[in-house]
């Protein structure tokens, strides 16, 4: 992927930004809300490779700015949320779109019917909290 | 199966936070169906966004809102081989990319 960095670096304006955001590997929380209340039902479980593609790209910036072509001016972290309305919408979800990277886990899926069910509250919904990383660097 | 993503526009404030968009021509790297593109594009001057799925980016193109038609394109590439020249963009954004 150094290769897109490079072609990223050709097409941006002399001191142009380039911005770095995407998911990181983190066990992201299984939350329950329910008016300004939420809990932590439990947590993702990564697949193994995850951490490591999330380290492949980290070493690609790195890889960057040592050839010369971008400097980091910040970086940061913040939660982004998936809501669903019920335990079986957020459960299809996972299995179908996120099957390449977490690991299926019934005894959270039960934990999770478990919560649902023992919490009242016609504004009750499932989100799931993923760490996102957001980093803006400067061409050289 | 329904899901609402980042229905509190967290996202869009940490990156408007992040730099200044205004008035930059934009390349949005990895624009899928243009979730992020509806949010990015009103704060900026023009937007590119890029993705290799087709159908993502036919999606993207139906659903443009009529307001962003004027500023907003939508091209089939990868970042491995931008089809632009030299400096073209102010700012890039690689989108949930790597």
């Amino acid at each position: 992927m150094v290769h897109a960095l490079k072609e990223i670096h050709r097409t941006l304006v002399p001191e142009g930004i380039l911005i770095d955001l995407r998911p990181m590997a983190a066990s992201w929380a299984v939350e329950l809300t329910s008016g300004t209340f939420q809990w932590e039902v439990g947590r993702l479980t990564d697949d193994p490779q995850a951490p490591v593609y999330d380290q492949a790209a980290n070493k690609t910036f790195q890889e960057a700015a040592r050839r010369g072509w971008f400097v980091r001016e910040s970086k940061a972290s913040f939660s982004f949320f998936y809501y669903w309305d019920t335990p079986e919408e957020m459960e299809e979800y996972i299995r179908e779109e996120w099957s390449d990277f977490i690991q299926q886990d019934e005894a959270l899926y039960a934990a999770t019917q478990f919560a649902w069910a023992n919490t009242s509250g016609v504004d009750r919904r499932l989100r799931v909290r993923v760490k996102m990383h957001l980093a803006r660097w400067r061409k050289r | 199966m329904t899901v609402q993503k980042d229905p509190e526009g967290t996202e869009i404030r940490h990156l408007a936070g992040s730099s200044v968009f205004e008035d930059q021509n934009l390349l949005e790297i990895g624009c899928g169906e243009g979730r992020l593109t509806w949010r990015v594009a009103p704060l900026s001057g023009r937007l590119t966004g890029i993705d290799p799925q087709a159908d993502a980016l036919r999606v993207a193109a139906a659903e443009c809102p009529a307001e962003l038609r004027e500023t907003v394109k939508f091209v089939r590439a990868s970042a491995l081989d931008l089809p632009f020249p030299h400096e073209t963009f102010d700012i890039a954004i690689l989108s949930w990319s790597f």
